[in-house]
């Protein structure tokens, strides 16, 4: 019996696993003590962050200097054909090289991030924490030609287990949503918004569901465990849209999105699905569509504060190939 | 001035049922609003990224002039 631990010992352990068992099965949901959900507009932020990378087309170089822990200067170069809306079946590219300038300066308290391309074309974007609960975020496209510009100011409210924003916008637009959360791990949202120039108003709602499931698997000294990380949701639009997705993060590394789009109104389907490879020194994203168009996209550390970018698109449809290499500095 | 005349022919026409006094406040207000935000757009224009340079500098830990400009 010497190199067996002692049957008090083990009787306790097991006691103990078991319990824990207990514990996450049956947990007592407490209705009043829920979460507070993510913001209504990142509802399927996992599905646009697997599915969804900054394609490009070209060459593109940014550099970001860093001045301060809160300030930093960007430059950035980009020369690549860009593409102008047809509308034909042929795709238009002409091409373009900018170089555009940019400030950031951030702080818990309150954001500013501003760029300049050689055009003369300014983004700009705001974030302020008024109070612990209301954010202001604001951002505008300027340009020089006139009726091109573009506001946009939000109000975001943070109650208890509910979000609510009130949106502002240049030709006369206003939104408003609100979201709730109803367990743990369901929330519900609506949206609400008018535009007055294009004279078009919707209504909209979503729904949101993670999962966060721990499976203990209980043996000997240690307790191993895999956790699995599923997101499902759903959105429904007046403007005819229905988008779903669902996000599941197969393990540490990896996880698998597929998306689901269906515009009852103009009877168009688009479904992809699609990978996310978060390695240690590279993050390699892929993607299939219904349409024909299969892209990837893969971001590389070369060394500390030096990242190699690779973007490919290949629209079989369209017959429209598109290949961008870039680095990032800082 | 010359704001003032291009947008009255447009409001005018409009507010034609209206007494006198109480069209040229309505239309007072609709132009300087139209005038402030035309104004406050090309503030915004060219003194947003040199606000942001202005603000960032002044934070703590303060950066040195030369560091805007070279590349180290």
């Amino acid at each position: 019996m010497a190199g067996f631990p002692p049957p008090g010992a083990t009787i306790l352990g097991d006691d103990a696993a078991e319990k824990k068992i207990d514990e996450v099965g049956k947990k007592k949901v407490d209705y009043f003590n829920l979460p507070c959900p993510i913001p209504f507009e990142e509802l399927q932020r996992e599905a646009i962050m697997s599915l969804k990378p900054e394609l490009f087309e070209g060459m593109r170089f940014d550099f970001t200097k860093g001045l301060n822990p809160k300030f930093s200067l960007s430059h950035s170069v980009f020369m690549g054909p860009m593409e102008l809306p047809s509308q034909g079946a042929e795709t238009l590219k002409i091409p373009t090289a900018h170089y555009e300038f940019g400030a950031n300066f951030i702080d818990p308290k309150l954001m500013l991030i501003g760029r300049v391309l050689t055009d003369g074309r300014l983004t700009a974007r705001v974030k302020c924490d008024l109070t612990d609960d209301l954010s202001l975020k604001a951002n505008a496209q300027l340009s020089n030609e006139p009726n091109m510009s573009h506001g946009m100011i939000n109000f975001d409210y943070k109650g208890k287990d509910y979000r609510t924003q009130l949106q502002l916008g240049d030709g006369s637009l206003f939104g408003a949503s609100y979201i709730q959360s109803i367990t743990p791990h369901l929330s519900l949202g609506g949206e609400v918004f008018w535009a007055g120039q294009h004279l078009k108003s919707g209504v909209g709602y979503a729904a949101r569901y993670e999962n966060d499931k721990m499976v203990k698997l209980a043996c000997a000294m240690h307790v191993p465990f895999a956790s699995l990380l599923w997101v499902a949701t759903g959105q429904v639009a007046s403007t005819g849209m229905i988008a779903m997705s669902y996000v599941q993060k197969v393990s540490e590394k990896v996880s698998l999105a597929t998306d689901f789009m269906y515009n009852y109104l103009s009877r168009d389907v688009t479904a992809s699905v699609g990978y996310d490879y978060i390695l240690r020194q590279a993050r390699l994203r892929g993607k299939l569509d219904s349409n024909g168009c299969a892209s990837a996209f893969l971001e590389e550390r070369l060394n500390m504060g030096l990242n190699f970018v690779l973007s490919a698109e290949i629209d079989h449809k369209k017959s429209d190939y598109k290949f961008g290499f870039g680095l990032t500095v800082g | 001035m010359a704001s003032r005349i291009s947008l009255k022919p447009s409001s005018g026409n409009n507010k034609g049922a209206n007494g006198a006094a109480e069209r040229s406040t309505v239309q007072v207000l609709k132009e300087w609003s139209a005038w402030s935000l035309e104004k406050s757009k090309v503030i915004a224009h060219y003194g947003f990224i040199p606000l942001i340079i202005v603000i960032g500098m002044n934070s703590e830990p303060k950066p040195q002039l030369y560091q805007l400009l070279s590349p180290i």
